[in-house]
């Protein structure tokens, strides 16, 4: 039992970021995001670029690789998300479908569909009362605890993180009273494309580098954020755990091959009982 | 529309002929040529094996035509890329078919395309000739004009069973890749065990590819620590499932497929391949045919496994080639039954090239092909009847065999 709490976690601890960064994009810009996937590829390739190809060492090469996946996801708000903000949540939608077979297709062209790994050696666990841990699971959950707080932090205390809550919370106000929402718009896609470039990288060293890297994320990370109330940072790391907890119970009572759908039956299940999540607020429509 | 034969065309034409029997002296003048396609996987996940195949195709249709062709007649080869996609090799299917006129499809490689292009080729009572692995290949071959070249994937199962239980493994657990090819092969590889008296102590079963995490399914595999782990899959989903095997801390062996342990996996995972053991069928090493490939391919004889496909390639266009001299006829019903004349039975003069093949034919005798790729035998439903098997063990980075299974027919 110890074990599976422990898998749930480094589980918990790979879509926990990104599923905090989907949550923020969301709560910012009304509507759900579906180019998260060729976002995380692009940084797990970005990464292997600076680790393997020009041989830097993989903590360096992983701030590099956010910075350019930052640089990469404030880059398509600007080319293709600006110019469409009048359009319905379901238009934008479509096209971040559209943009993330893009990126996985462009992602193809360079480098083709073979598998890749960092350079960093895989290593044996250590074991204590019964259980095992890698050092590279403690650096993922360290790391997704790290970004928790940092955007605990950010949110709470900073003069960007008010105007962010504030965007968040009513768009026009915002404007109203000042907030340069343009930038409060632009930071978040840059904070939020750092953290998925940390999840390519992260994703990369505990699946494997390949184009559909960030697809096979898509669904937990959509359900950790629907979970957690979608656009509530701080409920998507729990969603993270609970999406982490239920795939690695399900696999105790039904055949593996189910596993897949986990995702798709707490969005089902949330979506009839509880739309607005775990923390979300229930919107007012007027 | 009638075409308009002018003297000075007739003039040429004629010159042509002679020019041409020049060369080869025994092509009919103004027959027919004979056509046959190549659909293979030069690029997509076949692309390692794909140009070798079109290649060995290549070389014996030049290598005919050369010596006279076929019935008198030339064989017009037209090659195609599958891309290893089924719906590229339908609309490639369709071209051979409608366009080309070929008797026979020869090269498909992955089960998906052998069967997408089935239905067209069936309708239009054209021979396939491939390298896949699916038991659903015999199974939807109505016409009985499917020939396939590599062993059923039941058949790799049993094999590479029998090679662990030679390296004197006594406890085994089972997990595959959800899907056609490796699905049943744990099924004959945990019947195997049984039935030489080893275990399978867990209940086998399957994920799928794309997932998220492969904790789990570790954990499952390998509860009740046993001494070797069966795991057979595609180069993708295995990758982060040996991670995960690494890093559960598991000393046992584990045992996969060659396809899913190539050069990139070996990358990938870096030193942790270490140890790792996987089989597949290979071409039989020092057989006049495979010694013969070589010599054709421009390789070296190392002793180790080349051209694994390649040389399938070459036993696919000689057999076909040596059937239609044999049926006397491109009637394809005639040349199917033929393909079993001259590849299968005992009591036969033994051949190892096209052109040897096709003199003894000529001279009235009944032959049986063996080819680069296996002895080329075929069960009634035009499945090869056995292959060598080999198992090969990684040692620092690289591929050692350490035990082979030679199929005595």
């Amino acid at each position: 039992m110890g074990q599976v709490l422990i898998n749930a976690l480094v589980n918990a601890a790979l879509i926990g970021p990104p599923a905090v960064a989907f949550s923020m994009l969301f709560g910012i810009l009304r509507f759900p995001n579906f180019a998260i996937g060729g976002y995380i590829t692009v940084g797990a390739f970005a990464v292997f670029a600076f680790n393997v190809t020009l041989g830097l060492p993989l903590v360096l090469a992983t701030l590099l690789g956010m910075a350019v996946t930052g640089a990469l996801v404030w880059l398509s708000d600007e080319i293709v998300f600006k110019p469409m903000r009048e359009h319905s949540p379901i238009t934008l939608l479509i096209v971040s479908i559209a943009l993330t077979l893009i990126l996985e297709q462009g992602v193809r062209l360079f480098w083709g569909a073979d598998v890749r790994g960092f350079d960093l050696p895989l290593t044996r666990p250590m074991k204590f009362a019964g259980m095992r841990i890698t050092v590279e699971q403690v650096w993922i959950i360290g790391l997704a605890l790290a970004v928790a707080s940092l955007t605990h932090a950010i949110l709470r205390y900073t003069r960007i993180g008010k105007a962010m809550r504030a965007t968040s919370d009513n768009f026009m106000l915002a404007q109203v009273r000042g907030i340069n929402t343009g930038r409060v718009i632009a930071f978040t896609w840059l904070y939020c494309g750092a953290l998925f470039g940390l999840t390519g990288t992260l994703g990369g060293l505990d699946l494997v580098i390949e184009p559909l890297l960030g697809w096979n994320l898509t669904i937990p990370i959509f359900a950790a954020a629907i979970l957690g109330g979608i656009g509530s940072a701080y409920g998507a790391m729990l969603g993270a755990l609970l999406v982490g907890i239920a795939e690695e119970l399900t696999v105790l009572v039904l055949p593996s091959t189910y596993k897949v759908g986990v995702g798709f039956i707490i969005i089902a299940l949330l979506l009839l009982l509880r739309p607005q999540g775990l923390f979300g607020e229930a919107q007012i429509k007027k | 529309m009638n075409k308009l034969i002018t003297r000075r065309r007739a003039l040429q034409g004629t010159a042509a002929a002679f020019a041409a029997t020049a060369i080869a002296p025994k092509l009919v003048l103004g027959a027919d040529p004979i056509n046959v396609g190549s659909l293979t996987p030069n690029t997509g996940g076949g692309g390692p094996f794909g140009p070798n195949i079109a290649a060995a195709h290549r070389r014996v249709v030049e290598e005919v035509n050369a010596a006279g062709g076929v019935l008198g007649r030339e064989v017009q080869l037209t090659q195609e890329n599958s891309e290893t996609n089924p719906e590229t090799a339908v609309r490639a299917a369709d071209k051979l078919i409608n366009v080309n006129q070929v008797i026979g499809i020869l090269g498909t490689w992955s089960s998906s395309v052998t069967l997408g292009i089935m239905p067209k080729c069936q309708e239009a009572g054209v021979i396939q000739m491939c390298t896949s692995s699916s038991a659903d290949i015999p199974a939807k071959d109505e016409k009985g004009l499917v020939f396939n070249f590599q062993a059923l994937s039941p058949v790799w199962g049993d094999a590479i069973a029998d090679l662990a239980l030679r390296r004197g493994f006594k406890t085994f657990s089972l997990m595959a890749l959800n899907n056609d090819f490796t699905g049943s092969m744990i099924d004959a590889f945990a019947a195997k065990v049984k039935a030489k008296g080893a275990q399978v102590i867990n209940e086998p079963f399957f994920y799928n590819g794309g997932q998220s995490s492969y904790r789990t399914e570790v954990e499952q595999l390998i509860a009740g620590d046993p001494e070797a782990v069966f795991i057979p899959a595609y180069v993708t989903d295995f990758t982060a499932v040996y991670k995960e095997i690494f890093r559960s801390g598991y000393e046992g062996q584990v045992i996969s497929v060659s396809i899913a342990t190539g050069d990139k996996f070996k990358e990938a995972v870096g030193e942790a391949a270490n140890g790792l053991l996987h089989g597949v069928p290979v071409p039989p090493i020092g057989s006049k045919a495979y010694a013969m490939y070589l010599q054709e391919a421009g390789l070296e004889d190392t002793g180790e496994v080349q051209h694994p496909f390649g040389t399938a390639g070459r036993d696919q266009m000689s057999s076909l080639l040596l059937a239609v001299e044999k049926a006397g006829s491109t009637d394809t019903a005639k040349v199917a039954k033929a393909i079993w004349e001259v590849t299968t039975g005992p009591g036969k003069k033994e051949v190892f090239s096209v052109l040897e093949g096709l003199e003894a034919i000529r001279a009235g005798e009944e032959i049986n092909y063996s080819g680069a790729s296996s002895s080329v035998e075929f069960d009634n439903e035009g499945m090869v009847l056995g292959r060598d098997f080999q198992l090969t063990e990684v040692q620092d980075g690289k591929d050692v065999v350490v035990e082979r299974l030679e199929f005595k027919g």
